[in-house]
């Protein structure tokens, strides 16, 4: 069964340094407007409207489109078809989304204080430093 | 000179941030900067440095008449 779930949990608060983000681990042809509609590829694929859309079939996600929807506050959260999320980077779609927009989030810190960054990666950890 | 230590676990994609070098609760303004852009964090532990006094002697101006 195919059916898109949305990811109360994880929220992006800034929509360039998501679209950044997604543009990092490997997103493309990504459609930004208001209140678009995700596709329906499937029967238990229920209406979804999103703000953000990678459409369907460009970063392995064969069974849906992927969407980010703006809540009331300006938060994003993620609308992913079940499936897609097991196998879209081997399962690490969220998490690799995550951490890319968490360097990015770094690398706007790091502008606003006039800082200079310092990356290195130990065992399975990046670490980054901004000195300002 | 002030510093932030970030690190990302990419299997998790969660961050953490430790400021050093800024005493005082200076350091807030550093973390307001970052939460504007990740949201409120699920854990958060002011340092030693928090409740450290900043070496700061107020400055008085006397004004001419």
């Amino acid at each position: 069964m195919s059916k898109y779930m949305t990811f109360n949990e994880v929220v992006f608060k800034d929509c360039d340094l998501l679209i950044g983000a997604l543009e990092d681990i490997g997103c493309k042809e990504i459609r930004q407007s208001e209140n678009l509609e995700m596709g329906r590829y499937y029967s238990d694929q229920l209406p979804q409207r999103a703000e953000i859309i990678v459409p369907r079939n460009t970063i392995g996600n064969y069974y849906g489109d992927i969407g980010f929807r703006r809540s009331e506050n300006g938060e994003y959260t993620p609308v992913i078809d079940n499936l897609d999320q097991s196998q879209v980077l081997n399962g690490q779609f969220i998490p690799r989304l995550r951490a890319a927009y968490n360097e990015r989030v770094i690398g706007k810190v790091a502008a606003r204080l006039r800082g200079t960054i310092h990356r290195a990666v130990e065992g399975n950890i990046v670490k980054i430093k901004v000195r300002y | 000179m002030p510093e932030i230590n970030f690190t990302i676990d990419p299997q998790t994609g969660e961050m953490e941030m430790k400021v050093e070098g800024v005493q005082g609760p200076q350091c807030a303004d550093v973390a307001k900067i970052v939460t504007e852009l990740t949201g409120a964090p699920q854990q958060e532990e002011n340092t030693k440095e928090f409740y450290a006094h900043p070496n700061v002697r107020p400055q008085i101006h006397n004004k001419k008449t």
